[in-house]
């Protein structure tokens, strides 16, 4: 079977399956589309909101990352060690635990606006996944490069920046991909502080048309669509900046 | 014969790695426009010895000696004295991620504070007198080994230094590769390049070497002309000779 047929077989073969679990749901279930319609405003107004706390989130994580990687590969213990527990802290603790122990922690001390509570609870806890993203890809370089360098008599700096970071960066794309889409699915749990994320806005559009399925069914959609288009735009920055 | 001047001398060079002495109190000098193939079987110190000539690996003792001057072991000074020898790998080590004209072209801008744009004026120039002016925008993976090492050959040469180190500049090369990276490496000792090729080609020795220098288990064993050194009679020379003739 060719790989095109057999793409056409599957989803000919997921569309019956979903197109009979709605039909049997719905004899149970009475779906009312239509009173979502008059909320769309409000899925769009979350999308944005998840769009951009991902995006600065991402930002953020990307810089603590650098940091996290650079403590780790340092010749000084001090910082390599506060980088190990740096990431041993956050890869050990529930993001949920993180958000609220910034909002309602740290939020109780000082005032937090929910957007950026959001916004430094993901790029703290993400950071330290893309912190050692970038250290596997500055280790990945293989060393007779960086030996070359020393060898025409660049300093250490100028091996990281013309030689070391510009690789460790290519080979890093596709696993930092992954973890925007990563962040993408998990900042829906800032819906927890009233953070009004795409999650939050599809569970009020639920509760006040008492139309919860359907509005969680678009839910659902819109994550897919969003983390797929992510995935989609990373395969082309990848192709483009791969070395020959 | 009039004696040339000094340029690189070696004295008491020492290297152990854990409890095992790889360079033993290793000293000779190098003059200018001399040919030195460093011989020896494998572990004998040939690689360890070159690279602590350019502090790729901090030597334990002794000292190099660059035109009279003493090399600090301080970052500047190693800098300077690296940006004035040219370090040629086994495995080419070119920078992956860049065009081949830019590998050559970074050493002038890194350390040569040169733009860009003029640094690659001369690499051109340099790949050119290569064998690869129609390589210039390829990226080193496009290459073969034989014209990675010419590559390589031109990255060391692109800050005219005063002494270029080889380290088995043609091992990692298919036998077919071999001829045309050993050709450019023959027509430098032809202009003069004063040079330290690590080898276990026979040929370098015999025909492109002015001197040999042969490492026997981590001390300088001979030290003389490749007609002398291949018509040695002693033990160790001979036995080692017999073992290259074998594989071959």
């Amino acid at each position: 079977m060719s790989r095109a047929m057999s793409k056409i077989t599957l989803g000919i073969m997921v569309a019956g399956l979903l197109w009979f679990s709605y039909s049997s749901v719905s004899a149970v279930y009475p779906f009312n589309w239509s009173s979502l319609t008059k909320y769309y405003k409000l899925f769009l107004e979350g999308i944005l909101t998840t769009f951009q706390l991902s995006v600065i989130a991402l930002a953020l994580a990307v810089i603590v990352g650098i940091l996290v990687a650079l403590a780790r590969d340092s010749k000084v213990n001090l910082l390599r060690d506060a980088g190990t527990l740096y990431v041993w802290f956050f890869r050990n603790m529930p993001l949920l635990v993180v958000i609220l122990l910034v909002y309602y922690g740290f939020g109780s001390a000082v005032n937090v606006d929910r957007f950026w509570a959001g916004v430094i609870s993901l790029s703290l806890f993400e950071g330290a996944y893309v912190g050692e993203i970038f250290r596997a890809g500055i280790d990945a370089v293989p060393s007779g490069e960086k030996e070359a360098g020393e060898a025409m008599g660049l300093y250490r700096s100028q091996i990281m920046f013309s030689i070391v970071f510009p690789q460790a960066f290519r080979i890093s794309i596709p696993p930092l991909i992954g973890q925007l889409v990563t962040l993408i699915k998990d900042s829906s749990l800032v819906s927890v502080i009233a953070l009004g994320d795409l999650t939050m806005r599809a569970r009020q559009v639920g509760t006040q048309t008492l139309a919860v399925f359907e509005a969680y069914i678009v839910l659902a959609g819109c994550y897919l669509v969003m983390t797929s288009l992510v995935s989609l735009v990373g395969r082309v920055l990848e192709r483009r900046l791969a070395i020959p | 014969m009039k004696e040339k001047n000094v340029i690189l001398s070696l004295l008491n060079l020492t290297k152990s790695f854990d409890s095992q002495e790889v360079l033993k109190e290793v000293s000779f000098d190098v003059r200018e426009g001399d040919v030195i193939a460093v011989l020896g079987s494998s572990g004998a110190g040939k690689t360890t010895l070159l690279r602590c000539i350019n502090n790729l690996i901090t030597p334990d003792g002794g000292d190099v000696f660059f035109k009279g001057e003493r090399v600090q072991r301080t970052k500047h000074s190693i800098r300077a004295f690296r940006s004035k020898v040219g370090f040629v790998f086994q495995r080419f080590n070119l920078i992956s991620h860049l065009r081949i004209i830019d590998n050559v072209a970074l050493p002038l801008v890194k350390v040569g504070r040169v733009k860009w744009t003029d640094a690659r004026k001369v690499a051109a120039d340099h790949l050119k007198r290569v064998g690869l002016a129609d390589k210039l925008m390829s990226y080193p993976s496009q290459l073969s080994g034989g014209q990675q090492q010419r590559v390589g050959i031109a990255r060391a040469l692109v800050m005219d230094p005063d002494i270029v180190l080889l380290d088995e500049p043609t091992s990692a090369l298919d036998p077919s590769l071999v001829g045309e990276v050993m050709r450019v490496i023959r027509r430098l000792s032809s202009e003069g390049r004063t040079m330290i090729i690590v080898t276990h080609e026979i040929e370098f020795a015999k025909h492109i070497a002015n001197r040999v220098v042969f490492l026997n288990d981590g001390e300088v064993f001979a030290d003389c002309s490749p007609n002398e050194f291949f018509e040695s009679v002693s033990g160790e020379i001979a036995e080692f000779l017999t073992d290259l003739s074998a594989i071959v």
